[in-house]
């Protein structure tokens, strides 16, 4: 009797340590597994964009939040990315600088890690402009344009939250540039993007991102 | 006569004592290896938390910030994680529950880790450390429970969400056989392992039962001796 009682009771134990193990992994599973709020992007390069395209070679613009630890992966899958198409690509960084940013706000280790990688060009995204004209509303949107200014990619470049490694964006935009594929005109490659907002809600409700609360 | 031929100890009568000592070696190396998972776990915990708060403190959206998740999943996941296995390592050492759940737990803590790194690639060798950490039990079936969650896991998420895993939507879908068959490549190295260090270890019970009984036919002898001249 004792032993049988003992015995559920430790049936008891393991079903809830399994429990609640599985719930907590499934809580960090739905965290990074989230895509972010999606961009609008535009069919064309937008023409008021003060960031430089390339008119030979494709041209890749991310925009970023400086502080935000998910898009650490983005910046890696970048220097992956720019190692394999070997100039084939010019690529602009856009880190997010708030105006009500204090100075340096920008200046993270994402923006010196981007600035490494070469055929690279940091620049500061002051109040979100180039975010607001690419229509991007999370850090680590990429988008990717063909020489002519049409829009071959546009979506994240991780698998998910923070997590580097093969990812469909990167390989979509790799076979992009060496033109092992295609876009359709009007049907960009796409894929999720995972990150931090880059806006707060009422901001990102403003600029049409996401829907007002009523 | 027929007696004697079905009792193997009649036959060998070191053999009892050598399963003996056999099965408190084996017993004291299990004992021994819970004791270092215990505290293996409390470490693993601790660098989890650390690992969390330097790479992923905050989390942000626009001009504000809170604590990133990651840090409570360290936190609160990790110990989840280890409250039964360090229970069983304490209060039931040795017992062969308690090397089964180390050895799912620590898979899982391989699962925490590489996610809390962020995925690095360099994480993932944490799976390989700790099949050949679980090797020091010298108990070959340990490394199944791991293999089995190893497997299990590239196998759902290969299923239900391939890009997780695979980094592509669409991999083939016996691509975790690729990733489980490195885990058992390294299985069958620890398993032969394993499978030599038992026998080793039987050998070694052997040759002290052999000892010890000589010694104690060397002192009977040399007590008979003494008794001998004391009585001439």
């Amino acid at each position: 009797m004792r032993h049988s009682l003992r015995s559920a009771l430790y049936v008891i134990i393991g079903t809830g340590w399994a429990a609640s193990v599985a719930i907590g992994g499934w809580r960090l599973w739905g965290f990074e597994s989230t895509a972010g709020i999606p961009a609008r992007p535009q069919p064309m390069w937008p023409a008021d964009s003060k960031l430089a395209r390339n008119i030979a070679i494709p041209s890749l613009v991310l925009l970023i939040h400086p502080h935000c630890p998910c898009s650490r992966a983005t910046i890696g899958e970048l220097a992956r990315l720019m190692a394999d198409v070997h100039e084939k690509l010019t690529a602009t960084v856009a880190v997010l600088c708030p105006a009500a940013a204090a100075e340096g706000w920008e200046q993270t280790d994402l923006w010196h890690s981007a600035a490494a990688i070469p055929g690279v060009i940091v620049v500061a995204d002051i109040d979100g402009r180039e975010s607001g004209r690419f229509g991007a509303a999370t850090s680590g949107q990429t988008f990717l344009y063909a020489a002519d200014g049409r829009l071959l990619f546009q979506g994240g470049i991780t698998e998910s939250r923070g997590h580097s490694g093969d990812n469909a964006g990167r390989s979509a935009i790799l076979s992009l540039v060496l033109g092992l594929s295609s876009a359709p005109p009007g049907q960009p490659l796409h894929s999720p993007v995972y990150g931090c907002p880059l806006f707060d809600d009422s901001t990102a409700c403003e600029r049409g991102d996401t829907p007002c609360p009523r | 006569m027929s007696q004697v031929t079905s009792n193997p100890q009649a036959l060998d009568p070191t053999r009892g004592l050598a399963t003996e000592l056999y099965e408190t070696h084996q017993q004291s190396i299990y004992r021994r290896t819970d004791r270092i998972f215990a505290m293996l776990m409390a470490i693993q915990w601790v660098f989890g938390i650390v690992a969390a708060i330097f790479i992923s403190p905050r989390t942000w959206v626009g001009l504000t910030s809170h604590t990133h998740p990651h840090v409570w999943a360290a936190v609160f996941l990790g110990l989840a994680i280890n409250v039964l296995p360090i229970f069983l390592a304490l209060v039931h050492p040795g017992k062969t529950i308690t090397r089964f759940v180390i050895s799912v737990t620590q898979m899982l803590w391989s699962a925490l880790l590489i996610h809390l790194t962020g995925g690095r690639i360099e994480t993932h060798f944490h799976v390989f450390g700790s099949l050949a950490f679980l090797a020091f039990y010298r108990d070959w079936r340990v490394l199944i429970p791991a293999t089995v969650v190893v497997a299990g896991d590239h196998l759902l998420r290969g299923l239900y969400f391939p890009q997780s895993v695979y980094g592509v939507l669409t991999p083939n879908s016996w691509r975790w056989l690729e990733h489980a068959g490195w885990v058992i490549f390294e299985d069958i190295f620890l398993i032969a392992s394993c499978l030599r260090g038992q026998q080793e270890m039987r050998q070694i019970a052997q040759r002290a039962a052999d000892l010890n009984t000589a010694k104690e036919a060397a002192e009977a002898a040399t007590r008979a001796k003494s008794e001998f001249l004391a009585n001439m």
